[in-house]
């Protein structure tokens, strides 16, 4: 990030090589954003920026831009727009990116987006003109040299871009070249996936550190047994390790008269996991920051400030 | 190569013919594409004959011709049931949408009045592995990335035909579209390019494709 303009408190913390915090906002399929906005009230204080989902699963919620905008304003938490090139093309994607910068976004995350079969309107034509890396070199086609193919862009946009990683991705080595890829196109920052397998993030991490782009770890906290067992289920290329399934189910077994001993038992048995988890790859210097994925669990973020400030 | 086709249910083509009104009907079947996929070919036009008859309908003719969507042959063939195909109420194809079109294409002048309908859905170009098990490997884009993608399509083989894959929905060379059944089209491209020791063409940044010539009705015209 040397020598590079800034536009956002991300792109600032990001330049100053402050260790940061970024949460994660699910908008759902509703015109109300007046729970999300609360949600990133109660984050607000503790995160740098929130991302804002853009129909995740393929299952249509309010459009991200407009959310993303609403939220920024009602809850004054900085947003990183989640944009996937799922449901619209390069045309339209230029446009939403002058369209996001007016409405006064300036982070973008840049996504593939889930396939629209998976989701609740499967009929949909899925677009994919673009795809995650040519994403990114739009927009920084569009902020660096202020035109679209050549052709001015009158106020041009300022944004930050940033793009996905997994570090779970196998085979591995087909996952790394990827982010290569992304890296060239000028991506400013790295989101992963959620992570539980310290040995395989060490090895992924060290393998894409050649690239120079700060590097937001995706981490989960598990607000309860239930949480932690549907995430080991249901998300595609994600386990939860044995032993913490087995310690989260002690902790539902025996507060379960207790539910305020139980919250705590399971905010506790969070940060007993991730402290060490992040205080090994901070070590080894392999961290910008940590980017929380927790949705419906603003609680977990004193805790987690608690491990970035040690 | 073999453009690849399916039976429509009985139910939707009885219904296509009722909405036209159609009494008396003459049967081009392919003997080639179709014949292959089994939705043609003198078997398929042996299946609708009988159906057909069975259900009321007068056929006038039956013809299996070999390039059902080859104009010139096309007009031979169809001037041989000139006769029928003038008291025919319509003609029914059971071969691929190139099929029928040919035929409207070839009785537009003599015939305008003629409906022209198909017994098929036409669902792709396919690579034969053999009778029955057909696969799109090729969407025909116009512009061949094959010489830096290991000779495998991206376009045809990522669910998304992304020109920078794997996406994240990957899991294990599996992809998100189907359950996690087939095989992610990115990795195979990353096995094939490791095994042919280019690991520097998937490393590359390929540009979003290019659709400004996909134009519209496409056209190859040299003479």
């Amino acid at each position: 990030m040397t020598e590079r303009k800034v536009y956002s408190k991300l792109g600032e913390a990001l330049a100053k090589g402050e260790f940061i915090l970024t949460g994660e906002l699910e908008p759902e399929k509703t015109c109300d954003l007046s729970h999300t906005i609360q949600e990133a009230k109660d984050m607000a204080p503790y995160v740098i920026a929130a991302n804002v989902t853009d129909s995740p699963l393929g299952i249509v919620t309010i459009n991200s831009m407009a959310a993303s905008h609403i939220i920024q304003k009602e809850a004054n938490l900085e947003v990183i727009w989640q944009l996937t090139v799922r449901d619209v093309n390069k045309l339209g994607i230029a446009g939403m990116i002058m369209g996001g910068h007016a409405l006064g976004l300036r982070n973008i995350l840049s996504l593939t987006g889930d396939h629209t079969a998976l989701g609740d309107m499967s009929e949909s034509k899925p677009v994919f003109d673009l795809d995650s890396a040519t994403l990114v070199k739009l927009v920084r086609e569009m902020v660096d040299t202020g035109a679209i193919n050549g052709h001015e862009i009158k106020h041009p946009p300022t944004l930050h871009v940033g793009a996905a990683a997994n570090p779970n991705a196998e085979p591995m080595e087909a996952e790394i070249l990827k982010i290569g890829r992304k890296a060239e196109a000028g991506c400013e920052f790295i989101q992963t996936q959620v992570v539980y397998d310290l040995d395989r993030t060490i090895e992924f991490l060290t393998e894409i550190k050649k690239y120079k782009v700060p590097l937001l770890l995706g981490i989960f906290p598990m607000k309860s047994y239930g949480m932690a067992k549907g995430f080991d289920t249901f998300v595609p290329g994600v386990s939860v390790p044995k032993n913490i399934l087995a310690k989260w189910k002690g902790i539902k077994t025996d507060y379960s008269t207790d539910k305020k001993m139980q919250k705590e038992a399971y905010d506790q048995a969070n940060y007993e996991f991730f402290k060490p988890f992040i205080t090994e790859l901070r070590k080894k210097n392999l961290l910008a920051g940590i980017h929380c994925m927790a949705v419906h669990y603003p609680r977990i973020f004193p805790k987690l400030m608690e491990i970035i400030k040690s | 190569m073999v453009v690849i086709t399916t039976k429509k249910p009985t139910e939707e083509v009885i219904e296509a013919l009722e909405n036209y009104k159609i009494k008396k009907l003459a049967i081009v079947s392919c003997g080639t594409c179709a014949a292959l996929c089994q939705t043609g070919g003198t078997e398929g036009a042996k299946e609708w004959n009988d159906l057909l008859i069975e259900k009321g309908y007068e056929i006038t003719a039956v013809i299996v011709s070999e390039d059902v969507c080859d104009n010139r042959v096309m007009k031979k063939d169809l001037r041989k049931i000139d006769d029928e195909i003038q008291e025919s109420d319509a003609i029914l194809t059971a071969s691929c949408g190139l099929g029928a079109q040919s035929i409207v294409k070839v009785l537009e002048n003599k015939y305008p009045e003629k409906p022209v309908l198909v017994s098929n859905n036409t669902k792709f170009i396919g690579m034969t592995e053999r009778i029955g098990r057909f696969y799109m490997r090729c969407r025909a884009c116009g512009d061949c990335y094959l010489n830096y993608t290991g000779g495998i399509c991206p376009i045809a083989t990522c669910a998304k035909g992304l020109m920078n894959g794997p996406c994240g929905g990957m899991v294990d060379g599996k992809c998100e579209v189907g359950n996690y059944e087939k095989d992610c089209g990115w990795v195979l491209i990353f096995n094939r390019l490791k095994a042919i020791d280019r690991l520097d063409l998937f490393s590359r940044l390929r540009d979003a494709r290019d659709w400004s010539e996909s134009g519209h009705q496409q056209e190859v015209v040299f003479r």
